[in-house]
C-alpha cells in the first residue's frame, strides 16, 4: 500500500487567496493512499522543501503529492527535495492549484472543489508511480550552425574559442549573409564590409571552425548530444582546394545571369562569386545559366582556370556528421512589395525596397556606388521612403513591426544627403520607433541635420508622370493631401521569414510562430533556447532583428551551446517507453508511428509445446525515446507503454478526476 | 449439390494433393463437411485420407486465414484455400507481422458467394431437406415439393455485399475469376444511421448492444484480431469493465471497432459469427467510409504494401474536429 | 443525492475533462492562468506528454465514470514537440470522433483542439466554449456506468 504525502502550497495568497487550503487538505487526508498532509505559505522555499523532507522521513512516506504552481514551473524543484530526502524523484506528483484553478476561477467556492479534485487525481496517479531512472547519454563535442550571416558567424566564433569544433552550413556560395549586403549600419554609419570581413576572415581561418558553403541540410536524427545530420553540399563545379580565387575564370565567362547578392539589379557571370570579399573566395559554376552545361560547349573557364581547378564532372556530396548541439541562425527574407498595387513596386525601376536602395550605395553595387535612378542613371533629387510596407499591417500584411525600417530609413536618407547634397529626403511613417542605444539620436539628426521631411501619414498611390513619380499621400497631422513629385520611392519592405523556415524548422524540430518565426522556449527567460532539447536559435529568424541584438542573442545561444559541450555527461529522459514483451504481439505498429525511429524488432524465444519457438517483439531505445507516447496510443492490446505517463496512471487519473 | 461445385471440389483435391503429398507443404487448411449439409467447416489435412473429405461448396464462408496464427506453430509450411475474403485476410496479417509469406503457400479461389441458411429457409418456407444448385439459380427441397430462387437472393449478407470475390493475393489461382463486383451499397445502413439524430442513434446501438453476451466471437473470427492478449481481458490495467453495464457494451464494441481502423477487411465474420446478431459491420464500414473520405482512398488487405492510414500522416491532412 | 443521468437536475453544473499536450496545450493553459484569464471550474485538465499519447479508450472511460464532455489539446500542427505526435493524433482522433458521433454521442461531447503554448487566450476561450457548449446541451447519460455516481 501506498504512503502518500499531501503537501498544498499557499503561494502567499496566489492559492490561498481562492483556494480554501485547510479544507484541501483535510479532503487530502481521505484520499487511498494518504497517510499524511500539510500546507505551507512557500512549499517551494527553502523551509517549505525541508518541511516535505522532514516529513517523508517522519511519516516514512514513499510518494509525495504537491499542490502548488505548474508541473513546469517547480517540478523539478520538488522533486530534487523528494531525491535529497531519499525517495526517487520521479515518487512525486505535482497538482497544479495555481495556473490551472486558483488564478483563473475567481470565487472560493469554486476553485476549492476544483483544487481538491485535481489533488486527488494527482493521488490517485502517484500510487502508481514507479521509480524511473535518468539514463546518461555522451556528448558529440562539435556544434553546428546553420546559417553563416552574421548571428552564425559570432556564434561559430565564440564556441571555436571555448575550444569546440564547430562547423556552419550556408546555403550561399559564401558566408556573410544580409549583413554582407548593407552599405553602412546604424547609427554608427560604420562601413558594413569594414566590420564584417574581418570576422568572415577570422571565421574561414579559425582552427576550429569548418565552413561548408553552397550546402543545405538534408536530415537532422538523433537528439541532444547526438543529431546525426546529413549535409548537403552541392556541386560547385570548381576544386576549392585548387582554386586560388584569382577571377579569371568569371572575367572570361561570357555567360551572364542575374545577381541575387544584387537582387536582380545588376548581373554576375555563370561562373561567379557573389561579392567580392566572399569567403570562401572560391567561384561556383551556375549549371542553368553555364554553357558548357546547358549546350555542351564554352569551357573558356577551365581552359583559363591557371591551376586546373574546373570540375565540371563534380557532384553534390552527402556528409554524414554526429553533432552535440545545433544553433539555427538562418536569418530573413524581405517581402515582396508587388502585393501592394498601389505602390507600383516592380512596374517601375525607381521603386525600389530599402536593400535594393541600400546597394546603391554600395562601391560595388549595380551603379558602381552612385546613387541614381535605375530608369535614367540621374541622381535624385527628391525622394521618398515609405515606411511599414507589409509591417503592422493587420490587414494584408504582418501584424508585427519588422524593428529595423525606421533605423535604416533615417540611415539611408542621411547617407543619401551626403552622396547628393541637393537631394531631399521625405519619410511616410506610422510611428517613429527609436528603442535602442544612440538611436533617437541618430534619427533626429537625420531629421534636424539632414533635412529630412517626416510626414504622418499614409501613401495612398504612386503613379508615374513624365520622368518621375508622382506619390499621393495624407499628411494625417495637418489632415491636409500631400502630393510628392519623386524621382525615386523606396519602400522599407517587412522583415519576414525565410520562405523556407517550416521545413527548416520541421527538419530540426522546432516550431514556428503563425508567422513562421522560430519559437524560443520562453519569451523571457530561454529566448535562445528552443522546445527541442540541444538546438538554439539567434538572429532574425526568430523575429525581426538589427544586427546588436542578432550578435547578442548569437553569443547568447553559443553560451548554451558551449555549456551542453563542456559536460562529460547530459542526463536523458526518464519517462520512456516500455514494451511487455510477452504480451507484444510483434504486429510493430509502433515502429510505424514513432518520431524518434527509438523501437526496434528483435527476435525473442518463447516455449511451446515443450519445445521453444521464435517470434518478433517491439523494443525500445531508451536513449533514443524521448517519451512522446505515440506508440502506446497505436498499441491495441497495450502493451508498450510510456513511464510516468502510463496506462494505468491516466486511467486512474480519468477515475479520480470523475469521483 | 451443383456438379460444377463437385468438379471444382476435383480439381482443388488434385492440384493440393500433389504439394501435400509430395511434401511441399505440411498442412493444408481448407474445409469438410460438418454435421449437417448445409455446414462445411474447416478441415486440417494432413494425408491422403484427410484429403478425401475437402469439400468446396457454397456452404465455405468460414476464413480459415486466422487459423494460420496457430498452424504455423506447429508446421513448417502451410497451404490454404483462401476466397477473396480470405484472402485478404491473409495480406492483413502479414502487414500486421502474424505470418511469414514464404511459410504459406496460397491456393486462390474465386468466390461465387456462399449460401445463407436462413435465408434458404425463409425461401423454402418450410423445413429445407436439400438443395441444388445450376446457373445462378438454387432449387430448394423440402417435404412437400421443390422450389426455385435465384442464387443472389439468398446470399449471405456478407457476400452480397462483397466487393472482392477474387484473391488479391495467391501462389496459384485455382478456379476462373469472378471480377470485382461494382455497385455494391455496402455503405447503404451507415448512411441511413447518420440521417438519425444522437438520440435515435444511440437509442439503435442501446437495442443492439444490449444483445451483447460478450462472448467475443467477433473477436475470435477476425483477422485484425491478432492481439495475443486482447484488452477486454487485462487486469492491469482494466480497460473493460466485466458488469453487464449498457456503457461497457459500447466499450468494447466502439474500441472493437476502432481498433479495426484502417485495418479492417470488411470480411463481415464478426457479424456473422455474432450469436445475436449486432450488425458489426456497421461499425466497422463506418470507420472505412470516413477514413476513405477523410484520408484517400484505402481498402485494407488489398494491397499489403500500401500504409494502413492510422499508420502515416500528411502535414495537410484534413480534421473531423470543428477546427482545422 | 447524486446528479441525474437523463435529466438536467437543478444546480447541475458539467465535469468536462481536457487532455492537454504538456508542450502546447497546457502550458496554453498555464499562460491563461499567468494572464489571469478566466474559464469555468468545470473544465479539469490531465496532463499528457503530447496529443500522440492519447488513446481513445481513455476518452470512452471519462464519459463512462461520468464526464459530461472530454476535449483533447495539442500542439498546432507542424508545431509538435515531438515533430509528428499531433499528425498522429489527428487521424486517429479524427476517426474516433466520427465513431463516437455514430455511436449516438452528440458531436460537442468530444472535441480536439490545437492550443499553443502562447495562446492562453486561445485556451481560456475553448475552456469556457465547451463547458457552455455542454451546459447547453446537457448531462450526458451516454456509456454513463451508474455505479460511478458522483456525491452530492
Amino acid at each position: 500500500m501506498a504512503r502518500t504525502g499531501v503537501f498544498v502550497c499557499h503561494c502567499g495568497t496566489n492559492i490561498a487567496g481562492t483556494v480554501d487550503i485547510d479544507q484541501s487538505v483535510e479532503a487530502s487526508r481521505g484520499f487511498p493512499g494518504v497517510v499524511h498532509a500539510g500546507e505551507y505559505r512557500y512549499l517551494c522555499s527553502e523551509m517549505g522543501q525541508d518541511l516535505i523532507k522532514n516529513a517523508i522521513e517522519e511519516h516514512n512516506l514513499d510518494r509525495v503529492v504537491v499542490g502548488t504552481c505548474s508541473p513546469r514551473m517547480h517540478e523539478n524543484t520538488f522533486r530534487k527535495a523528494a531525491a535529497e530526502a531519499g525517495l526517487n524523484p520521479y515518487m512525486l506528483e505535482v497538482a497544479n492549484i495555481r495556473e490551472h484553478c486558483s488564478w483563473v476561477h475567481r470565487e472560493m467556492d469554486e476553485a476549492t472543489p476544483k483544487a481538491i479534485a485535481l489533488l486527488r487525481a494527482a493521488a490517485a496517479k502517484v500510487a502508481l508511480n514507479d521509480p524511473l531512472d535518468i539514463p546518461e547519454l555522451d556528448v558529440e563535442k562539435r556544434a553546428l550552425i546553420i546559417g553563416g550571416g552574421i548571428a552564425g558567424i559570432q556564434a561559430a566564433l565564440d564556441i571555436a574559442e571555448a575550444g569546440y569544433v564547430v562547423d556552419i552550413v550556408e546555403r550561399e556560395p559564401s558566408i556573410g549573409g544580409r549583413m554582407a549586403q548593407l552599405e553602412k549600419t546604424f547609427p554608427t554609419l560604420d562601413c558594413s564590409a569594414c566590420i564584417l570581413t574581418p570576422k568572415m576572415v577570422e571565421a574561414a581561418q579559425h582552427p576550429n571552425v569548418n565552413l561548408i558553403t553552397y550546402s543545405e541540410i538534408d536530415e537532422v536524427k538523433g537528439f541532444v548530444g547526438q543529431f546525426d545530420v546529413k549535409i548537403r553540399q552541392k556541386a560547385r563545379s570548381v576544386d576549392s582546394v585548387k582554386c586560388t580565387g584569382c577571377g579569371i575564370c568569371w572575367e572570361k565567362c561570357p555567360s551572364k545571369a542575374p545577381s541575387e547578392f544584387e537582387m536582380g539589379m545588376a548581373k554576375r557571370k555563370a561562373i561567379y562569386v557573389p561579392f567580392p570579399q566572399a569567403v570562401p573566395n572560391v567561384p561556383v559554376i551556375d549549371r542553368d545559366n553555364c554553357l558548357y552545361f546547358k549546350k555542351g560547349r564554352c569551357q573558356i573557364c577551365a581552359k583559363e582556370c591557371p591551376p586546373e581547378a574546373i570540375d565540371f564532372e563534380q557532384q553534390d556530396v552527402v556528409i554524414e556528421r554526429r553533432y552535440g548541439a545545433i544553433i539555427v541562425a538562418t536569418g530573413f527574407d524581405q517581402l515582396d512589395p508587388s502585393i501592394y498595387g498601389e505602390y507600383g513596386y516592380g512596374q517601375h525601376p525607381d521603386i525600389l525596397t530599402g536593400l535594393e536602395f541600400e546597394r546603391l550605395f554600395n562601391a560595388s553595387g549595380p551603379t558602381g556606388g552612385k546613387v541614381v535612378r535605375l530608369s535614367d542613371g540621374k541622381p535624385p533629387r527628391n525622394v521618398v521612403f515609405i515606411q511599414c510596407i507589409g509591417s503592422r499591417d493587420k490587414a494584408r500584411g504582418m501584424n508585427y513591426c519588422s524593428k529595423i525600417c525606421c533605423m535604416f530609413t533615417a540611415k539611408q536618407a542621411i547617407l543619401l544627403k551626403e552622396k547628393v547634397p541637393d537631394a531631399r529626403s521625405y519619410v511616410f511613417y506610422i510611428d517613429v520607433r527609436t528603442a535602442g542605444k544612440g538611436y533617437e539620436e541618430f534619427q533626429r539628426r537625420a531629421a534636424e541635420e539632414y533635412d529630412v521631411a517626416y510626414l504622418r501619414g499614409q501613401v495612398g498611390k504612386i503613379f508615374p508622370e513624365e520622368d518621375h513619380l508622382v506619390v499621393h499621400g495624407v499628411d494625417s497631422l495637418s489632415g491636409k493631401i500631400v502630393e510628392i513629385k519623386a524621382d525615386m520611392v523606396v519602400l522599407a519592405a517587412a522583415s519576414i521569414a525565410r520562405c523556407d523556415a517550416p521545413e527548416v524548422g520541421r527538419k530540426v524540430g522546432i516550431n514556428s510562430d503563425s508567422y513562421h518565426f522560430f519559437n524560443e522556449a520562453h519569451p523571457k527567460l530561454r529566448p535562445v533556447e528552443t522546445h527541442t532539447a540541444g538546438v538554439f536559435i539567434a538572429g532574425a529568424c526568430q523575429a525581426p532583428k538589427d544586427i546588436p541584438d542578432t550578435v547578442a542573442q548569437a553569443s547568447a545561444a553559443a553560451v548554451k551551446a558551449i555549456g551542453l559541450l563542456s559536460k562529460e555527461k547530459l542526463q536523458g529522459e526518464a519517462c520512456t517507453a516500455e514494451v511487455i514483451q510477452d504480451e507484444c504481439s510483434g504486429c510493430l505498429n509502433c515502429i510505424a508511428v514513432c518520431p524518434y525511429t527509438a523501437i526496434t524488432e528483435v527476435e525473442i524465444e518463447e516455449r511451446h509445446h515443450g519445445g521453444t519457438l521464435k517470434r518478433t517483439v517491439a523494443q525500445v531505445n531508451p536513449s533514443l525515446c524521448q517519451g512522446c507516447g505515440s506508440c502506446t496510443a497505436t498499441c491495441r492490446s497495450g502493451s508498450i507503454n510510456l513511464k510516468g505517463f502510463t496506462n494505468e496512471q491516466i486511467l486512474a487519473e480519468v477515475d479520480a478526476i470523475c469521483l | 449439390m451443383a456438379e460444377k461445385s463437385l468438379k471444382e471440389a476435383e480439381k482443388i483435391r488434385e492440384i493440393v494433393g500433389q504439394d501435400l503429398l509430395g511434401g511441399r507443404i505440411g498442412l493444408l487448411l481448407g474445409w469438410e463437411k460438418g454435421h449437417y449439409w448445409w455446414q462445411s467447416r474447416p478441415l486440417f489435412a494432413k494425408n491422403e485420407a484427410d484429403l478425401e473429405k475437402l469439400t468446396w461448396d457454397s456452404f465455405c464462408v468460414i476464413n480459415l486465414s486466422r487459423y494460420l496464427l496457430e498452424e504455423l506453430k506447429e508446421h513448417g509450411k502451410v497451404g490454404v484455400l483462401v476466397k477473396g475474403c480470405d484472402a485478404r485476410a491473409f495480406n492483413r496479417l502479414l502487414q500486421d507481422n502474424m505470418v511469414a509469406r514464404d511459410r504459406v503457400v496460397l491456393y486462390g479461389l474465386p468466390c461465387p458467394g456462399m449460401l445463407d441458411y436462413g435465408r434458404l429457409n425463409e425461401e423454402a418456407g418450410g423445413a429445407l431437406i436439400s438443395i441444388s444448385e445450376s446457373n445462378g439459380s438454387v432449387t430448394l427441397k423440402t417435404g412437400t415439393g421443390e422450389k426455385s430462387v435465384e442464387r443472389d437472393q439468398v446470399l449471405m449478407k456478407k457476400c452480397a455485399e462483397c466487393v472482392y470475390p477474387d484473391p488479391v493475393v495467391y501462389d496459384q489461382l485455382l478456379l476462373s475469376p469472378q471480377g470485382k463486383k461494382e455497385g455494391v451499397e455496402r455503405f447503404k445502413s451507415v448512411e441511413d444511421l447518420e440521417e438519425l439524430t444522437p438520440d435515435e442513434r444511440f437509442a439503435y446501438w442501446e437495442g443492439e448492444l444490449s444483445r451483447c453476451l460478450r462472448c467475443y466471437a467477433c473477436r475470435q473470427v477476425c483477422p485484425f484480431c491478432s492481439c495475443r492478449e486482447c484488452f477486454v481481458e487485462q487486469d492491469n490495467p482494466r480497460w473493460q469493465g466485466r458488469a453487464y453495464q449498457p456503457g461497457e457494451n459500447f466499450m468494447f464494441h466502439l474500441v472493437r471497432a476502432y481498433h479495426g481502423t484502417g485495418r479492417c477487411i470488411d470480411c463481415g465474420e464478426c457479424e456473422r459469427a455474432c450469436p445475436v446478431d449486432i450488425p458489426l459491420q456497421e461499425l466497422n464500414r463506418k470507420l472505412i467510409k470516413d477514413i476513405n473520405q477523410l484520408y484517400g482512398d484505402y481498402e485494407a488487405g488489398v494491397d499489403a504494401e500500401a500504409d494502413p492510414p492510422l499508420l502515416t500522416y500528411r502535414p495537410d491532412d484534413p480534421a473531423a474536429f470543428s477546427e482545422k | 443525492m447524486s446528479v441525474g443521468v437523463k435529466e438536467k437536475a437543478a444546480g447541475w453544473e458539467p465535469l468536462i475533462v481536457a487532455f492537454c499536450c504538456n508542450w502546447c496545450s497546457y502550458a496554453g493553459g498555464d499562460l491563461a492562468g499567468t494572464s489571469r484569464l478566466t474559464y469555468p471550474s468545470n473544465v479539469k485538465v490531465i496532463r499528457v506528454p503530447c496529443s500522440g499519447r492519447m488513446n481513445p479508450m481513455f476518452v470512452l472511460r471519462a464519459f463512462q465514470r461520468g464526464a459530461d464532455g472530454v476535449i483533447v489539446a495539442g500542439c498546432h500542427p507542424g508545431d509538435c514537440h515531438y515533430s509528428t505526435g499531433n499528425y498522429s493524433a489527428r487521424r486517429r482522433l479524427s476517426a474516433f470522433k466520427r465513431l463516437v458521433e455514430f455511436a449516438g454521442f452528440e458531436p460537442e461531447r468530444f472535441e480536439v483542439r490545437w492550443i499553443s503554448s502562447s495562446e492562453g487566450d486561445k485556451f481560456a476561450e475553448e475552456m469556457t466554449g465547451i463547458t457552455e457548449r455542454i451546459k447547453a446541451l446537457g448531462p450526458n447519460g451516454k456509456m454513463r456506468d451508474a455505479r460511478w455516481q458522483k456525491k452530492a
